[in-house]
């Protein structure tokens, strides 16, 4: 029995009904096989409309996938034209706690990126640190275009384009008091897919704003997730989070000859687990799979 | 040194200095609310301090790369401010204050005595009264201050280095003010702030 919430309807009609009680199914195994404590799964695909909900306005830590939001702020303070993406930001590792208000630094070890660690006293464009924030997935990065827009403008932002649902954006990362006291930014994965439904149909800002942000995207360098298990013609805009109890990865695919679909898989598990990457490639490959069929085989 | 400031100095006069000298009273409406020339503004403490009016005008990045305030200091790094400045002070010309010659000679004293190169942050020298950072009256709005993050290949983030060269500079430079190692507000824990108060310069050759 399939214990997870309520499935979209597809126009597909009932091949496509089929098809999202096979991959639920599929999905339920691959949580269940893997010792996940929760997954979850939204996937809107373009081509066809299908659309699949596996869990997916369940709450999880949004670990990096923030980031995604984060850069939407962005493009909304250039859009504004209170941003440009040559404007300078002054890279300074000094920040303060939500919880009152105590300094706090982004520890270099703990960033994958060095770029913006060297870079310490002198200045970065605003598009270089969006650019490391998604790819590297640069914390330093983050906070300071954080601190530049400020995080009540990603919070109306998001009301704006009306995808606020799903995302609470409270601090900046790498704010340990705030961890401490259970002050989190947390993300479903259906609020993750609205924003990334939006970026890949253009309609964030402007076609050429949003194809910006999906080419900052494209660059990303982690692909153990989503892309792991695709066929070399895939090309994954996408971003992943993890911390030590949840790995996600939420992105857009694009494979040759037909429209992109959009995907979030959020996990979470106990601390020691093992094969979070790999559970999140299996899912993405059988989501592949059954989006690849010919709808008659499903019958 | 150069060979025309050699000249200049053994005719008995003052080196050439490229830079107009600009009475911010007469500045475009923009100018003025940004930079609030003359006007008073308080510390911290609610003491108020005069504004400077008179600023060299900087027409060009490419002239504040080459144009030496000192030996080792060029006038670009004094002026490198982010997006929290006044968009009008972002864009050139730009307007720096008279004062700022002062601690370009204070800041060469202070290489000289730590025997290495001097870095002045982003943000750190010279910004105006309407930049973002500027809460309250600060002697970077006067041009006098500097927040140094690295002399040589020392980073000071840390209590031991900020405290070692402001000892240094103190020693070096008197009647200087370092700010305090610490977190809280009025401290520094990042960088070596140094300042010459809130220095007023005139120029003998102004009109006003």
């Amino acid at each position: 029995m399939i214990k997870k919430d309520a499935v979209a309807p597809s126009s597909a009609g009932s091949a496509a009904t089929s098809r999202e009680g096979a991959l639920l199914h599929e999905i339920e195994k691959i949580e269940k096989e893997a010792g996940a404590k929760a997954i979850a799964v939204a996937l809107r695909d373009n081509e066809t409309g299908f659309e699949l909900h596996y869990n997916a306005d369940r709450w999880f830590h949004a670990a990096s996938t923030i980031k995604v939001p984060i850069l939407l702020g962005v493009f909304a303070a250039i859009d504004r034209g209170e941003l440009l993406p040559h404007s300078r930001v002054h890279i300074r590792n000094r920040f303060l706690s939500v919880v009152e208000n105590i300094p706090f630094r982004v520890e270099s070890v703990r960033d994958a990126n060095s770029a913006v660690h060297n870079a310490i006293g002198k200045m970065m464009r605003v598009d270089e640190l969006a650019y490391h924030m998604i790819t590297t997935s640069s914390n330093l990065a983050t906070n300071l275009l954080l601190g530049v827009i400020g995080p009540e403008s990603v919070t109306e932002t998001l009301k704006e384009l009306h995808v606020d649902e799903g995302i609470k954006l409270k601090r900046g990362v790498e704010d340990e008091l705030a961890f401490e006291k259970g002050i989190s930014n947390m993300v479903t994965a259906n609020g993750l897919l609205r924003i990334l439904v939006m970026l890949s149909e253009g309609k964030a800002f402007s076609p050429a704003l949003s194809r910006r942000m999906m080419d900052i995207m494209h660059g990303q360098e982690f692909n153990q997730g989503i892309p792991a298990r695709l066929p070399k013609g895939a090309r994954v805009a996408h971003k992943t989070g993890e911390i030590s109890t949840v790995a996600h990865d939420a992105g857009v695919v694009y494979l040759p000859k037909r429209k992109p679909y959009s995907l979030v898989i959020l996990t979470e598990w106990d601390q020691n687990a093992t094969g979070r990457s790999r559970t999140i490639a299996t899912i993405s490959h059988a989501i592949y799979e059954t989006l690849t069929q010919s709808p008659t085989k499903d019958g | 040194m150069t060979t025309a400031r050699l000249v200049a100095e053994k005719m008995g006069e003052s080196p050439n200095f490229p830079l107009r000298v600009v009475d911010g009273l007469t500045l475009p409406p923009e100018y003025r609310k940004a930079l609030m020339p003359g006007e008073d503004w308080k510390d911290s403490n609610g003491v108020s301090h005069q504004l400077p009016r008179y600023f060299y005008e900087v027409p060009s990045w490419d002239s504040a790369m080459k144009i030496e305030l000192a030996s080792h200091f060029l006038l670009w790094e004094f002026i490198q401010v982010d997006v929290r400045e006044a968009p009008p002070l972002r864009t050139f010309p730009r307007y720096v204050p008279c004062a700022i010659t002062l601690l370009a000679v204070c800041l060469e004293r202070f290489r000289e005595a730590v025997g290495t190169l001097v870095h002045i942050s982003a943000n750190g020298g010279y910004r105006s009264p309407s930049h973002r950072f500027s809460k309250n009256a600060t002697p970077h709005a006067w041009g006098t201050a500097a927040n140094i993050y690295r002399i040589g290949d020392t980073y000071l983030d840390n209590r031991n280095a900020i405290e070692r060269f402001s000892l240094i500079a103190r020693e070096t430079l008197p009647g200087i003010w370092t700010r305090p190692y610490g977190a809280p507000s009025g401290y520094a824990e990042d960088h070596l702030h140094l300042d010459l108060g809130y220095v007023l310069s005139v120029p003998r050759d102004v009109k006003s």
